[in-house]
């Protein structure tokens, strides 16, 4: 059988004649999707974790001032919000970010001792804390990133608090994490009577009502009740809280430069391929080759580089992930799954990269006159 | 007689905004089937007379019509290279990426027509390159190739679109004498085979006195 050539075929061939340059080029337009790939994955993690955490403990609504870290919720709010017929459970807590050791930092909640949040919680070591008592819980990421056990004593913030626990949590925001009772937690922030939100689990929404209405019924219920502040859905406060927007703008702003320089390298590789292949491209329109034809020949191969750099960067951006979720400064927060969706639109930014970088090229490749093309040296 | 297959009026073609004129109001008319020849020194216009005819390029005034439809307006420079001519160039022009299979069969890629999918397309790549000997030379690069077998290559590629016009602009200017005649023996058959209209532009007299018709062009005038 006669081996055929298709135009795919031919686009392959002519990167694969300069294979340092096409090399080079994949490599960077790979970091390019590699940080892609790493930062908003790994903000995407992030937010997901978080999700996670809300729904492994059954939190419906976060009830919170105006943004996740000021502590300033009055705690007293708490019995009010308790007295509202479709709450099952409002529990309040305290988020902060500590560093627990120079290299080591991680989320603290504070919690009541029979926060229902407990219940998402497998204590795989040791007991649950007591109110009012130096007592902490480790998660057991964290407890193995710090090897520490039972019995131990963990120092923060210059107080020194007896590890009673090691618990396993569904989500890594919960398993990289230290729980101290929120009395402790006001102590060390000196801010008695003040929490950062009430997480609030509903009652089973009534027969006939979906869980959606039932949701928007208890925000607006308890909006009303307590003006000033804000009543959010879990999934909501999972992706809109301020930690996970400072992640995402952060992740998206540095893979934009990162994938800008890829997009340059693209267009150079391409420019310099177009002009050395002036007169290939003479000969092309001389065998009756229409512009567009040429435009898209070019532009198959810029796609193509866009494409092979993209698989590049997705397999380098998952090794970081990997990477990220095993350091101990950023286990808690990190996951190294790779969701479809995130693939899809890695590999989309990358064969659209490469169509952006391979425009200008192709265009005048597309443009160049038959008989001055043949000329060209 | 028939009607012209290609037929030019007036044609003026000049360089340099008017500073050098390389045509200078050709009038020829061409008919289907004719083996012509083209000669005349360096410089004479005879290469830029091929390139309108071919419609590679467009000219600074005058007309080129094939088949009574005029080049650029009636028919496209695209439509027309890639379906009605085929090019045989001095120095082969071959894709130096593709196998001798492969640059066959780029022009048939550039064209979309019923019966012309891709399994056609390197079928009758390699009948084209049997026909020009050339059936152990398939997987060859150009650099693996001597100069009368490219030559060969790039006949088959000029005849992939099966063309009703062959354009061959010193088609063995880079060639030895053995290889001359091998190829312009081979073009002469294909022309009587196929019934083709073949133009050759040539600077050697045997070859220009073995055409039935042999037009002279000198200054960018045709002198007979």
């Amino acid at each position: 059988m006669a081996a055929q050539l298709s135009f795919a075929l031919f686009a392959w061939k002519n990167l694969w004649r300069r294979r340092l340059r096409t090399l080079l080029t994949l490599c960077g337009i790979g970091m390019a999707i590699g940080a892609f790939v790493g930062l908003v994955g790994f903000s995407r993690s992030f937010e997901h974790e978080w999700l996670r955490m809300y729904q492994s403990s059954g939190t419906d609504i976060a009830v919170v001032q105006q943004t996740i870290l000021n502590t300033t919720v009055d705690e007293k709010d708490g019995a009010r919000l308790q007295a509202l017929p479709m709450v099952d459970r409002a529990t309040p807590m305290i988020l902060n970010l500590m560093d627990l050791t120079p290299e080591v930092n991680a989320l603290a909640y504070g919690w009541k001792a029979d926060s229902y949040e407990f219940d998402a919680l497998k204590i795989v070591a040791g007991r649950r804390f007591q109110d009012g008592q130096p007592e902490a819980m480790l998660g057991d990421l964290l407890a193995e990133n710090l090897k520490e056990k039972v019995g131990d004593t963990l120092e923060i913030q210059a107080s020194p608090f007896t590890i009673v626990g090691i618990y396993h949590g569904g989500s890594a925001l919960e398993a990289g994490a230290v729980i101290l009772p929120l009395d402790q937690m006001q102590r060390l922030g000196a801010q008695q009577g003040k929490v950062t939100a009430f997480h609030v689990r509903l009652k089973p929404a009534p027969s006939g009502e979906s869980q959606e209405a039932w949701v928007a019924s208890a925000q607006n219920a308890i909006q009303a009740m307590l003006p000033g502040l804000r009543a959010v859905p879990a999934a909501e406060r999972a992706s809109s809280n301020q930690l996970v927007l400072l992640a995402q703008a952060a992740a998206w702003g540095t893979s934009s430069i990162a994938l800008l320089i890829g997009i340059l390298g693209i267009a150079n590789t391409m420019a310099m391929s177009v002009f050395e292949r002036t007169r290939e491209i003479g000969i092309l329109r001389a065998l009756g080759w229409k512009s567009w034809r040429v435009m898209l020949l070019i532009q198959t191969e810029a796609a193509v580089l866009g494409l092979a750099g993209g698989l590049v960067g997705i397999a380098v951006g998952w090794g970081a992930l990997r990477v990220l979720a095993r350091l101990p400064q950023t286990a808690s927060i990190a996951s190294a799954s790779l969701p479809l969706l995130m693939i899809s639109e890695a590999l989309g930014i990358a064969v659209l990269a490469g169509l952006a970088a391979g425009a200008l090229p192709a265009w005048r490749g597309a443009r160049l006159s038959p008989v001055e093309a043949l000329r060209h040296d | 007689m028939t009607e012209p297959i290609l037929e030019v009026r007036r044609l003026r073609k000049s360089y340099d905004e008017g500073r050098i004129e390389a045509l200078r109001g050709v009038d020829l008319a061409i008919h289907a089937g004719e083996f012509v020849t083209i000669s005349g020194p360096s410089g004479s216009g005879k290469s830029t007379l091929l390139q309108l005819l071919g419609g590679l390029d467009t000219a600074t005034s005058g007309e080129v019509l094939f088949k009574n439809n005029r080049l650029g307006s009636a028919i496209s420079l695209d439509t027309y290279r890639s379906t009605h001519v085929g090019f045989i160039f001095q120095a082969f022009y071959l894709l130096p990426t593709l196998r001798a299979l492969e640059n066959v069969q780029v022009p048939m890629l550039g064209v979309q027509r019923n019966g012309n999918g891709s399994p056609n397309r390197a079928v009758r790549a390699e009948a084209l390159l049997r026909e020009m000997g050339l059936e152990h030379r398939l997987r060859q690069f150009p650099n693996e190739l001597s100069a009368g077998e490219r030559q060969r290559v790039a006949i088959a590629r000029a005849l992939a679109n099966d063309p009703e016009i062959l354009l061959a602009d010193e088609p063995t200017g880079n060639l030895d004498s053995t290889n001359s005649a091998r190829i312009m023996e081979m073009l002469i058959g294909i022309q009587q085979r196929r019934g083709m209209t073949l133009i050759v532009i040539t600077h050697e007299d045997d070859i220009a006195r073995s055409a039935p018709r042999h037009i002279r062009i000198r200054d960018g005038r045709i002198e007979s």
